[in-house]
């Protein structure tokens, strides 16, 4: 009836976007998280990115000093000492929870326990490209040779170089970190694909490994690691891209969960929303159910999205209820950034660059 | 980081808690410090593991400290005696169970209990399962713990049928429990393998292709398996037949491994003295190689279009004058290397083109994904989920299921069942889309009146309509295809039929003449141009606006559009690449109304004699 209709009217105008709390969120992400967050220090790094690059989609990067920010990031690489022996150490760190002294310039310190982490040398980098930096004091060579000692013979990457789990988590940030420097001598991308199809499932969604079960954010690093490698429809069949994309668009409920008979959340709309684009068929989706539910996430008090309605926001699911670049994760602008910095490197070298 | 609900408190409890915090971090800092002058100093000891566990217990993903845990736990086993290092190990097992307690997703914890599993002098696998049976009596779907049973079943070497038997247990209680399905599915290849010898392991090839997935012949479950699971899957389905588990693992069993490799078409034309070549997948040119009376030919390979690195179809131009004189006899291979396949034509005296494929029926292209194992298997699975859609006449799983099952069986015998299935599963589709004014009174399907006529309708899954529009086109299609082959001509007629995309393009190299028209297609995408035989083309009473497929067509000569969106000059330029274009029918379009249009339109055509604005 009319009256059904309006309440649904009304529903509808009080679910708006408040952005200005989005970045007032972001900002406060970017300068004291609460002690439930106490676990996240050593991964400091990536919570940093989800804030900036949530600015930077909310066009709002310049309440934040850059320079100062840029600084800190740089603080964070691990370099090679003199005499080069930690190479294969070599990368980002989470923060400076280890204790290393600040420094934003070379030689490295040597430090028995000191060393890059394969999400923390994507979510760096990427953050340094959002903020416009030029990368020209990233050691490349030395982020590369971090990366190879991180891969294992089945194509999987450990997180740091002492070991940790290895799955596919780990491929996608070091597909990430590759593209990005545009060098792929920083993985054996044959190996990697074989354990991307050894992780597809019996439902024809991607599990972090072989034998495991099908997850929206699995899925989502299997695909955009085959595409920043320019590599999908090699490794895939076109009757596995059509499974996938069905199993992947029978994940939206409203907005959209993770694996059957879980609740949604609003960061999936990120993983299996990106992976739609990627594989075309984001049309398929239904736009307003989506934008609904993430808008029934938001914090209208403090800003951001939570992963539930009536839950706490959190930066990981403020940023991924937004929307950026489907395989790299950052804003147009910063993709575009990276693309035209790819354009000097190659330009300067005079050579195309050292792609399989 | 993931979900906290929001609890909220007084001003004084607040206070209260920052204080507490405060102290918290004093002692956090002070325990990190020692840790890491310790571990500096090289102090492998029991201190050792006492500081760490203060830290671990309040922040398990403190990944350095797992490992200065486990190197000090590797210093141990060397300077203690076996007993004492079981007992160290024990330990450390319940100091786990705890931090899983409070955290029962972290990888640190998980990732070292394997670890510790892995080194314990006198492993209790029994307390293993134990831990995640509790564990998995909490949370059904953590990963994690799914991930560490495996893990424990495998070093502990539990057999296959017993954690089969877990599975039907889980299963049993709970129909619903997905990841207690996907744990059988890879159990189930493994104790009922389709074929009773695995082969060897291929040899590690240097091509580019892709190993085999899971879901290739060796992971697949004998015949006699199977029935059981369709019953065991069955009774899942008719008892909650809204839960996706069971039909995911319904549409596995019933599924079967990709087909062979093979080069699908060939077609050599002397007119244009060109060779095009389909395959049963999009692959680039590198190893393709043509052979023209015994002589391996210097050609160069190229894509139908330049968006294309990988494609299944691929041309090639011979050097003028090799096969353009009628009078000779020519014989002409293609090899696809990496595969070990080749294709061979013989081009006859008088006769100006040839080909040889393999149909879509010899490839059983159209199977849909199905077993062909038994087709009194697949009837009575079929006659299973009719019976239940008598019950649940809107449940999107059973149409889906039943869609799949009739195409298995006879495509074209059930193709009006299929369709109004369609139609109950994408009815909002049909509902919201505006019917254009200018599209003449024939156009509006038999689908349109029926829900006019048919107020009771509802949605069953208006969600994915788009998805289920453009299923349906690939379905008529694929029929379209099949009735073409059975009349053996090289027409390709499918109007009507509220086409939303186009797709088996590969499929059309032969086509001389295809009929689109009123349909609701909005582009002829660039794998239009695969169809390299095409001499009139249809599509009158469509939404196109895109014909970058129209593009180097060397046989092309009509071209009719009339009532469609083409708007600009510039929509136009690709058919200018085509030669022999001599009608063109743009009546109904925008872009009629352009300044000029006539004008224009001769300068960017010179090779149309009849155009029709």
């Amino acid at each position: 009836g009319s009256s059904q209709e309006e309440s649904q009217f009304e529903e509808f105008e009080q679910i708006d976007f408040l952005g200005d709390r989005h970045v007032r969120f972001f900002q406060r992400t970017l300068q004291v998280l609460p002690e439930r967050y106490a676990s996240l220090e050593t991964t400091r790094l990536t919570i940093i990115f989800f804030a900036l690059s949530g600015l930077d989609v909310l066009d709002a990067l310049d309440v934040i000093d850059r320079n100062t920010m840029i600084e800190w990031i740089y603080s964070l690489q691990v370099l090679p000492t003199e005499d080069q022996a930690n190479l294969s150490r070599c990368g980002f760190r989470g923060s400076s929870h280890i204790g290393i002294p600040y420094s934003t310039k070379g030689p490295g310190v040597l430090h028995p326990y000191d060393s890059g982490h394969v999400a923390m040398t994507y979510t760096g980098l990427c953050s340094l490209l959002i903020l416009g930096d030029d990368l020209s004091r990233v050691n490349k060579q030395a982020c590369l040779a971090g990366l190879r000692a991180l891969q294992l013979e089945d194509g999987s990457f450990y997180a740091v170089p002492e070991g940790s789990e290895n799955d596919i988590r780990f491929i996608y940030c070091a597909a990430s970190i590759c593209y990005i420097l545009d060098d792929w001598s920083g993985m054996d991308i044959q190996k990697a694909i074989e354990y991307i199809r050894g992780s597809l499932s019996y439902d024809s969604g991607f599990g972090q490994g072989a034998g495991r079960e099908s997850h929206g954010g699995w899925t989502y690093c299997a695909i955009a690691s085959l595409c920043l490698m320019g590599r999908l429809e090699e490794a895939l069949s076109q009757r596995e891209l059509d499974r996938i994309r069905r199993w992947c668009i029978m994940r939206q409920q409203s907005g959209f969960h993770g694996r059957p008979n879980k609740p949604v959340d609003t960061c999936y709309s990120f993983w299996v929303g990106a992976t739609l684009e990627l594989l075309d068929v984001f049309q398929y989706t239904n736009f307003d159910k989506n934008r609904r539910f993430i808008l029934s996430t938001q914090d209208r008090l403090v800003g951001g999205f939570a992963k539930w309605p009536d839950s706490h926001p959190d930066p990981l699911h403020a940023y991924l209820g937004l929307k950026v670049h489907p395989a790299l994760n950052i804003t147009q602008r910063a993709f575009q950034h990276v693309q035209q910095l790819q354009q000097t490197w190659r330009g300067s070298t005079g050579s195309c660059s050292r792609q399989h | 980081m993931h979900g906290r609900v929001k609890v909220k408190s007084t001003a004084q409890q607040e206070e209260e808690k920052r204080k507490e915090r405060e102290k918290k971090l004093k002692v956090y800092l002070a325990a990190r410090d020692a840790c890491f002058s310790k571990r500096k100093e090289g102090i492998w000891d029991e201190g050792a593991l006492q500081v760490t566990q203060q830290l671990l217990s309040s922040n398990p993903d403190f990944g350095t400290l797992w490992n200065y845990r486990r190197e000090t736990l590797m210093h141990l086993e060397t300077v203690r005696d076996e007993d004492e290092v079981q007992k160290i190990y024990e330990a450390e097992l319940s100091f786990l169970e705890s931090c899983l307690k409070v955290n029962p997703k972290s990888y640190g914890s998980w990732h070292h209990r394997g670890w510790v599993s892995n080194r314990l002098p006198r492993p209790d696998w029994a307390r293993e399962l134990g831990l995640c049976d509790r564990c998995l009596s909490l949370d059904d779907r953590n990963f994690h713990c799914w991930d560490y049973r495996r893990v424990v079943v495998k070093m502990s070497g539990v057999p296959v049928d017993q954690e089969l038997a877990f599975t039907d247990r889980l299963i049993g209680s709970n129909f619903s429990n997905y990841s207690s399905w996907h744990y059988r599915s890879t159990l189930l290849p493994l104790l009922h393998p389709e074929s009773p010898e695995e082969p060897a392991p291929p040899p590690r090839r240097a091509s580019s292709s892709p190993p085999p997935s899971p879901q290739s012949r060796s992971h697949r479950v004998c015949e006699e398996q199977l029935l059981k699971e369709y019953e065991l899957v069955q009774n899942a389905f008719f008892t909650d037949p809204n839960d996706q588990s069971a039909w995911f693992y319904y549409r596995w069993l019933l599924g079967r491994a990709e087909r062979e490799e093979i080069i699908s078409c060939m077609f050599v034309s002397r007119e244009e003295e060109r060779v095009s070549v389909a395959f049963s997948r999009a692959v680039n040119s590198a190893g393709l190689l043509l052979v023209l009376d015994g002589q391996p030919q210097r050609v160069e390979w190229r894509s139908v279009h330049p968006r294309f690195k990988h494609s299944p179809v691929w041309i090639c131009d011979l050097a003028p004058g090799t096969i353009s004189d009628v009078t000779n006899e020519h014989n002409l291979t293609v090899h696809w290397m990496e595969k070990h396949t080749h294709r061979d034509c013989a081009l006859y005296t008088g006769r100006t083109e040839s080909w040889c494929r393999d149909s879509a029926t010899d490839q059983e292209l159209f199977r849909s994904d199905l077993s062909v194992e038994k087709t009194s298997v697949l009837q009575s699975e079929l006659q299973s989920c009719n019976q239940l859609r008598e019950l649940e006449p809107l449940n999107k799983w059973c149409l889906l299921t039943i869609i799949l099952l009739m195409r298995a069986l006879d495509p074209l015998g059930y193709e009006k069942e299929t369709l109004a299935h369609f139609q109950t599963l994408e009815v909002s589709r049909a509902k919201t889309r505006p019917l254009d004014a200018e599209q003449e009174v024939g156009s509006l399907t038999s689908s349109f009146s029926f829900f006019l006529f048919s107020p009771s309708r509802q949605e069953v899954d208006s969600m994915r309509s788009a998805y289920y529009g453009d299923l349906c086109s690939k379905f008529m299609i694929e029929n379209t295809i099949l009735k073409m082959e059975y009349a053996e001509v090289r027409v390709f007629s499918i109007s009507d039929k509220s086409l939303t995309t186009l797709c088996h393009l590969d499929q059309l190299l032969l086509v001389t003449h295809i009929n689109l028209s009123s349909n609701q297609l909005h582009r002829l995408p660039p794998q239009f141009a695969m169809l390299q035989c095409l001499e009139v083309l249809e599509a009158n009473n469509n939404s196109i606006e895109n014909l970058e497929g129209v593009y180097h067509l060397p046989k092309l000569e009509e071209v009719l559009l009339k009532n469609n969106k083409i708007s600009t000059l510039a929509d136009l330029e690709p058919l200018a690449s085509c030669p022999k274009l001599k009608r063109l029918d743009l009546r109904g379009n925008p872009v009629t109304q352009v300044a000029n249009v006539e004008a224009e339109l001769t300068a960017l055509l010179p090779s149309v004699v009849d155009l029709l604005l």
